[in-house]
């Protein structure tokens, strides 16, 4: 360390503090460096891009609940919507890039995360695989660049972790299809071009595209809530929703077609959860370092050095997690309950992260001047969304004993 | 037109330099980036080839781990890649026929340069090679812009700035623009990745390292500074004064 | 060996910086001669102990900054090794004249001793390299690196007329009053705190900063309370400067404060409070009510030579 760093402050020993010049990405394996240098320069672009355009405005957006124009355009021009889909305009990357992506979006902020999740891995992926050619052709390429926005109507509001039970309803009228009922928590819906809305035909779930102004469906937006505040989420209502035939997606029944979604979008989370979980061990390490309490920075006492070793131990595994994952699934030798695992673990340590990092912040860990409270409240919606912490388990459950465990008394 | 962008791959201006025994530990140093100014020379030479159609050729000299400036450069848009491969010190002038050299070989009438690289400090490398190609040469650029027989350039001087028209051939050393520099996207990473780099060696261009008559013989960190200095009374900011020119040399 | 000085020119006159490159010259030892491209100041030239004589160049080429041209009309005039200030200007007519005589060139130099050996700052000042030159070279010299010679000699003073094209033309000069530097760039920084008492004080320091080019920064407090700017506010939750110099003005010196100007390579703080914390890591620590200190400090730094 140059003499510059040294500086020390009246009796104090500063010489552990560094100058905060910015983030420093926690890598303690060096797992990035298993990453090709087309995923290493794709990783570079989109940091650099979460410094500059995410980092300075998340807060205020947070504070008046918007998600910001400008990082739908800057993210469409980045390419990186729809990461792994080949073809139509869409990038065709790695899974693992794809994973990278969502990393360096949610150490910004989970928000910007879900906005490129929903768009990619659950609006345009339900097109790309179960679409019609005509369909791909009309949506994909303005989608891959942000210019159309998708979002994806799964839950209801009576029905969360079992969609299979869903009400919503579509019949056939001539050449349309009329849809009737409501979809909640519906993450971009009310900026949203299109929605790929799922609902029982015959009493057989099957996707359906809907379309901003279609007649008899409206997407108010849902307010007050305490997390995901610079993501928008919306309810979808259609009564007596009227679309054309061509609208249906004809490749895939049942319950099969949103899970493949999910899948996708759960492995992204599984990357995303540990950008947060970095941004809040950054912050942590930090804070403790220049922190003076009884004339010594709190880094320098055992109890928050154990946590912040905790943090390096979590957050190490769960990246080796998310790299090994990346690598099944660019290889095809993946199974639902690897993701499940995945997506249950890395979120629940970034969360527990969170909190810990917020403790040692002290009362300055509840302010907006320090990311950790924001990603804390977020995590909280990514526990929940794309399968609950204990849906996951019961998924792990069921693979371990062949018992489901989701409903009682089967 | 060929437009010709010089690159030198730098520590990033966050990184840590280590100096162990007398030189820069290279080794230790986390991130390397295109030197800050040299990306403005880049952004105004893609602003070139969007406007005017010009062919960018990055060029870069330095060791193998340089070329990755080439490929960061053919990510927001630069045509070709020339990499003159040197591993160890060459001097000024060494250097600046290598360059000059390689501009030659690619046949670029305009060259743009970053006014100083963030390692050395030096600002050299734009007015040598415009003197030893023998092309006009403005400094401390902030925008140019291609008119009917030649260029329009702005670059500051000690009262302001001015502008000023140049015939081609010429080198333009930038400053820091007020552009906003474009970030790759991901097809222009992919496509990166498929660009073809030239290597070549100084031998090739025909030049050979042999000393000049000046060569580093340590680097070191600055000295320590002595301790603080406590003044009271509001007549001891004259004090104070002095000592900032004479002392701290930074007035 | 022998020694050749580009003078620059400085508002009509010549720069501030020759006596210490006639220094640097007398260290070097050997015939030392001042080239004068252009401008006027010959007489004051002369003047300076050590210099041997005087070369006013006149040609229009003179009349724009051009280095190529200038290079080209100087070269047949330029003997043994070459000195410069390091201005912008001065590093870049050096490196081309270097190009121009097939000498190597070293910018920026800020000491200078026989052999010759010289010492530059890399790395904007993180490290610094040792060079040793032992031949002929082009070198520039940082303002105020060195001692300048005194006054009392008369060097003859002779004229040479240039024929030499320029290879530009000036189609607009504009005179920039002092634009706002943002601190993030600044060199300089000079900052204001609570202790200013009012906004409106800032003007103060508005005032020093114009002197000094230097960018104007503030705590945290005075941009939350008075409404400033936040691309003004330094701190953790600000921006992280790293200027040569930090004047911190009224301003505690909180450890948020702090952690964002303690890499400054040189702090003044005034502060009337003498346990305040910015002393802790101040350079050259005042005790004072800046309403008192502050103008001294100005007056001062304007009287310096
Ligand atoms: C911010 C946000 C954005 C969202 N975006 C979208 C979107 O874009 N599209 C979309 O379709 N949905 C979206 N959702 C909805 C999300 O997927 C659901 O909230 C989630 O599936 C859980 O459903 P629920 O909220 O109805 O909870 P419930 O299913 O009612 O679960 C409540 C609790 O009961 C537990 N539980 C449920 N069943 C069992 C069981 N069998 N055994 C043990 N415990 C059980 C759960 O684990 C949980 O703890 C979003 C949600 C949020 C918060
Ligand atoms: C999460 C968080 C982040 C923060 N980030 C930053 C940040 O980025 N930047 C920042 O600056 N602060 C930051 N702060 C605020 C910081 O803690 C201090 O409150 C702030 O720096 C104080 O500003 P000050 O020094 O101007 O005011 P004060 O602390 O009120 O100090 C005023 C000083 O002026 C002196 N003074 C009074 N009158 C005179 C006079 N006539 N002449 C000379 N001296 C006089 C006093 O002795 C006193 O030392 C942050 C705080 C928190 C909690």
């Amino acid at each position: 360390m140059g003499p510059f760093e040294l500086r020390t402050l009246k009796g104090l020993d500063l010489s552990g503090c560094t100058d905060i010049m910015g983030y420093e990405a926690l890598d303690f394996y060096d797992v990035d460096s298993l990453l090709t240098d087309e995923e290493l320069m794709i990783r570079d672009a989109v940091r650099g891009w979460v410094d500059e355009s995410v980092i300075p405005k998340i807060e205020n957006a947070c504070r008046e609940g918007v998600f910001l124009d400008e990082w739908r355009q800057e993210i469409g021009s980045m390419g990186i919507l729809g990461a792994p889909l080949k073809g139509y305009g869409c990038p065709g990357l790695s899974y693992t890039a794809y994973g990278v992506i969502c990393r360096e979006l949610e150490r910004g902020d989970s928000g910007i995360r879900s906005f490129a999740s929903v768009q990619g891995s659950l609006a345009m992926y339900p097109i790309w695989d179960f679409g019609s050619e005509d369909q791909k052709e009309k949506y994909l390429p303005r989608m891959a660049t942000g210019e159309l926005i998708g979002c994806f109507g799964l839950t209801e509001p009576d029905y969360g972790s079992n969609p299979g039970d869903m009400v919503t309803k579509a019949t056939e009228d001539g050449d349309s299809f009329i849809l009737n009922g409501a979809k909640m928590w519906i993450t971009n819906g009310t900026i949203a071009d299109l929605a790929i809305v799922w609902a029982k035909l015959d009493g057989v779930i099957r996707g359906f595209i809907v379309e901003k102004g279609d007649p008899g469906f409206s997407a108010p937006e849902m307010k007050g809530k305490h997390s995901l505040k610079a993501s928008v989420t919306s309810e979808l209502v259609f009564q007596d929703c009227r679309i054309p035939k061509d609208r249906i997606l004809p490749g895939v029944k049942g319950l099969r077609g949103p899970f493949s979604c999910l899948n996708n979008a759960r492995f992204g989370i599984s990357w995303g959860a540990i950008g947060s979980a970095q941004a809040c061990y950054d912050s942590a390490r930090s804070y403790a370092l220049s922190r003076i309490q009884f004339d010594h920075p709190i880094a320098a006492y055992q109890l928050v050095q154990n946590k912040l070793a905790w943090m390096l131990r979590e957050i190490t595994k769960g990246q080796l997690l998310a790299y090994h994952l990346g690598k099944k699934k660019d290889a095809g030798e993946w199974i639902p309950e690897h993701i499940s695992l995945a997506k249950m673990n890395n979120v629940d340590i970034a969360l527990e992260i969170a909190r810990v990092s917020r403790d040692i912040h002290g009362a300055n860990g509840i302010l907006d001047e320090y990311p950790v409270m924001r990603h804390m409240a977020n995590l909280e919606s990514v526990k929940t969304y794309e399968g609950t912490h204990d849906i996951h388990n019961l998924i792990l459950g069921r693979h371990i004993t062949g018992i489901q465990a989701f409903t009682k008394g089967a | 037109m060929k437009v010709a962008v010089l690159i030198k791959q730098v520590p990033d201006t966050t990184a840590k330099v280590g100096i162990i025994s007398g030189s820069v530990d290279e080794g230790a140093i986390s991130k390397w980036s295109i030197s800050p100014y040299d990306e403005y020379a880049l952004e105004s030479a893609l602003s070139l080839q969007s406007g005017s159609g010009a062919t960018v050729v990055a060029i870069t000299l330095g060791p193998e781990r340089s070329s990755k400036s080439l490929i960061d450069a053919a990510a927001v848009g630069a045509d070709e890649l020339l990499h003159v491969v040197h591993d160890g010190a060459l001097g000024s002038l060494s250097l600046q026929k290598a360059l000059s050299e390689a501009v030659t070989r690619v046949g670029a009438e305009v060259v743009l340069v970053g006014k100083q690289a963030a390692d050395t400090n030096s600002g050299s490398t734009g007015p040598g090679v415009a003197k030893i190609l023998n092309y006009s040469c403005v400094g401390l650029v902030s925008r140019i812009e291609a008119g009917s027989d030649g260029f329009e350039a702005t670059r500051s001087t000690p009262s302001g700035i001015e502008r000023v028209s140049v015939k081609l051939p010429c080198v333009f050393a930038f400053d820091k623009g007020d552009v906003e520099l474009r970030r790759p996207n991901v097809r222009g990473i992919m496509m990166a990745k498929k660009k073809p780099i030239e290597r070549i060696t100084l031998a090739d261009l025909g030049v050979d390292s042999t000393g000049e008559g000046v060569s580093t013989t340590s680097v070191d960190y600055p000295p320590e500074k002595p301790e603080g200095q406590r003044f009271e009374g509001p007549d001891s900011a004259a004090e104070v004064a002095t000592k900032l020119r004479e002392e701290a040399n930074v007035i | 060996m022998s020694t050749t000085i580009i003078a620059e020119q400085q508002e009509e006159g010549i720069h501030s910086t020759l006596p210490q490159l006639v220094h640097a010259a007398s260290v070097i030892g050997g015939e030392c001669t001042v080239i004068i491209p252009g401008g006027g100041g010959e007489s004051e030239a002369s003047e300076i102990v050590g210099v041997d004589r005087v070369l006013k160049f006149n040609g229009s080429c003179f009349s724009v900054f051009d280095s190529q041209s200038w290079s080209s009309a100087l070269k047949g005039s330029v003997g043994g090794t070459v000195l410069l200030a390091s201005t912008p200007r001065g590093r870049e007519l050096g490196a081309s004249l270097a190009a121009e005589l097939g000498m190597s060139v070293v910018q920026d130099v800020t000491s200078i001793s026989e052999g010759i050996n010289v010492e530059r700052p890399v790395f904007s000042g993180k490290a610094i390299e040792k060079v040793t030159i032992s031949s002929p070279a082009v070198i520039t010299i940082r303002a105020n690196s060195l001692d300048s010679a005194g006054n009392g000699g008369s060097a003859p003073i002779s004229t040479i007329d240039s024929g030499e094209d320029l290879r530009m033309a000036v189609e607009e000069a504009i005179t920039k009053a002092s634009e706002k530097i943002d601190v993030s760039e600044a060199d300089i920084i000079i900052s204001g705190g609570r202790g200013l008492g009012d906004v409106s004080n800032f003007e103060k320091l508005e005032e020093v900063a114009s002197t000094l080019g230097a960018a104007v920064g503030a705590s945290r407090a005075v941009v939350d309370e008075w409404g400033l700017p936040h691309s003004m506010q330094v701190g953790q939750t600000g921006k992280t400067v790293t200027p040569s110099l930090y004047i911190a003005v009224g301003i505690s010196g909180a450890i948020q404060h702090l952690a964002g100007m303690r890499s400054s390579s040189y702090i003044v703080a005034i502060n009337k409070d003498p346990e305040a914390p910015i002393f802790t890591v101040a350079d050259y620590g005042i005790v004072a009510s800046w309403e008192d200190a502050l103008p001294v400090l100005h007056d001062s730094i304007k009287a310096l030579p």
